[in-house]
């Protein structure tokens, strides 16, 4: 007899894995009382750089702790070592993007009594990083500032998905053809909520303001979440 | 190439799939990619190939629908089409606009015998 064709309904999230295990991770954040973000841009961006210019200002009067996604060198966590934080490097060994699991594995490495904001570097990515939910509180984009004023609607899923961005090498801003206003506008046209910092990671230029609002967000996070 | 990773769901979804039901060979495999997504169809389609080698979907068809983006205006209801992604109500102008389609990544159904 031959076979007969069916069809067969189905309608699964392909992020339904991802998707629960974010959760899970959300959870134990909430209960560590630590306020999580997911760090997202290209490679060269300076995500590892923000970092280095922002911890010795954040320590003063937050536990902080880090995580660095990275394809396969250790070379970031290394750099973040060297400010007595307690970091964490995952590999994904050729993966594009951290993803849920991988996160939960390398929780119970930390002292959670220790820490109220967790900074994860996902890996250099603008793109894959976008649909992988980390459990994290919300995500913060570093752009810097060469790359060009066409990145923001070239990538709008991750603007459109992301609290605040930090456009950095704010420093170079006279020696490229960049347009600040069409940058920015093009982000808000995107996401108008989203929160918009001007940076030098280089000259240190900016880096106080984001600073004070990463701080209160630590706090309205402590507060809402008891 | 996050593609491997979502395409990764795709099987999971299928082997659960097809272990609930008597199937001999998977036809066709009809997928739903919202725009808001990442996922690129020319790159499902290579790691539909490259997962289902050697599996019970070999040679199967993949059919990728894109869905366009909807948004609804949080101030006066007004439903509309997102292009351009720029998110602003046609209407109102208001800027507090809530997606309501556009970011789906589902393994709609199964072709099988």
């Amino acid at each position: 007899m031959e076979a007969t064709r069916r069809e067969i309904e189905v309608m699964a999230n392909l992020l339904n894995s991802n998707d629960t295990q974010a959760e899970i991770n959300r959870a134990h954040f909430r209960k560590s009382h630590c306020l999580a973000i997911n760090m997202i841009g290209s490679p060269g961006a300076g995500k590892t750089s923000l970092l280095e210019r922002s911890l010795p200002l954040l320590i003063r009067s937050l536990g902080v702790g880090v995580i660095e996604g990275d394809i396969f060198t250790s070379k970031d966590a290394d750099r973040i070592a060297i400010h007595q934080i307690p970091v964490i490097q995952i590999n994904t060994g050729g993966g594009c993007h951290l993803d849920s699991k991988m996160v939960s594995k390398v929780l119970s490495d930390f002292d959670w009594d220790a820490i109220n904001l967790m900074i994860i570097e996902n890996v250099g990515n603008l793109v894959c990083p976008a649909d992988f939910d980390l459990g994290e509180a919300f995500k913060v984009i570093v752009l810097s500032i060469v790359e060009g004023d066409d990145k923001p609607s070239k990538y709008p899923v991750i603007f459109r998905n992301a609290k605040a961005v930090v456009l950095n090498k704010m420093d170079l801003e006279k020696l490229t053809d960049v347009n600040m206003e069409t940058m920015k506008q093009d982000i808000l046209a995107i996401n108008p909520h989203i929160r918009i910092f001007e940076v030098s990671c280089r000259n240190g230029n900016g880096i106080n303001e984001w600073i004070s609002w990463l701080s209160q967000e630590v706090i309205e996070y402590r507060e809402q979440e008891g | 190439m996050h593609e491997m990773s979502l395409m990764g769901g795709v099987f999971e979804v299928i082997e659960q799939t097809v272990s609930q039901h008597k199937v001999k060979r998977v036809l066709q495999v009809k997928l739903k990619v919202g725009v808001l997504t990442n996922a690129e169809p020319d790159a499902l389609q290579m790691a539909f190939e490259a997962y289902g080698k050697d599996t019970i979907c070999e040679g199967a068809e993949l059919l990728v629908e894109r869905i366009d983006v909807l948004g609804r205006c949080q101030n006066c209801h007004y439903e509309f089409n997102v292009t351009g992604m720029f998110f602003l109500c046609p209407k109102c102008q208001d800027i507090n606009i809530k997606v309501i389609q556009g970011e789906e990544l589902l393994l709609e159904s199964l072709e099988v015998e």
